[in-house]
């Protein structure tokens, strides 16, 4: 697509049913519905046509951006992994202490 | 002359009619043209849908060496 350059179709596409599909299906009929409600008609009965039209949009554009949302997360990662390892001493490891080692002796008062 | 005097005056009374005030809403015969468009734009739109979702699975595959 033109959202996303070539490097991206080399990530796992988005599932069918997907976050940002079903949210835009749901604000898509949820649109034909106040376009019933607007126009004094029952607003689940009416206008199936313009319901499923418009939650098809809905879904349809969703995908193509949980597709570009992808592309910019792995993007992101990328180059912070990419600096990390080029400036290791920015982020020392901190050593691991267990607990016998952090907590004071117990002395119990009964 | 108030402004909106002015304005009805130049107003031309030949006219046209809008297509949108010309006939009222009839809910009780649909417009099937409408109907048909509508559905078989969503059929088309789903079956985009699915064409580009096989096909970057397919590419995905493909790319990491998977097939």
């Amino acid at each position: 697509m033109g959202l996303v350059p070539d490097e991206a179709k080399a990530l796992p596409p988005p599932a069918i049913v997907n976050r940002n599909s079903v949210w835009l299906g749901f604000v898509g009929w949820s649109t034909a519905m106040l376009h019933n409600a607007f126009c004094h008609r029952p607003p689940l009965k009416s206008g199936v046509h313009r319901q499923v039209l418009f939650s098809t949009i809905g879904w349809f554009l969703g995908y193509h951006i949980s597709k570009y949302e992808n592309y910019i997360y792995s993007k992101l990662d990328r180059d912070m992994y990419q600096y990390i390892s080029l400036h290791p001493d920015a982020f020392p490891r901190s050593e691991k202490k267990t607990l016998a080692e952090v907590t004071e002796p117990f002395h119990p008062i009964r | 002359m108030t402004l909106s005097n002015l304005l009805s005056r130049t107003v031309s009374k030949v006219g046209s009619r809008s297509m949108f005030t010309a006939s009222k809403p009839d809910t009780v015969r649909p417009n099937w043209l409408r109907v048909g468009l509508s559905f078989g734009t969503a059929a088309l739109l789903w079956g985009l849908l699915f064409k580009q979702h096989s096909t970057d699975v397919n590419e995905y595959k493909v790319r990491n060496g998977l097939e």
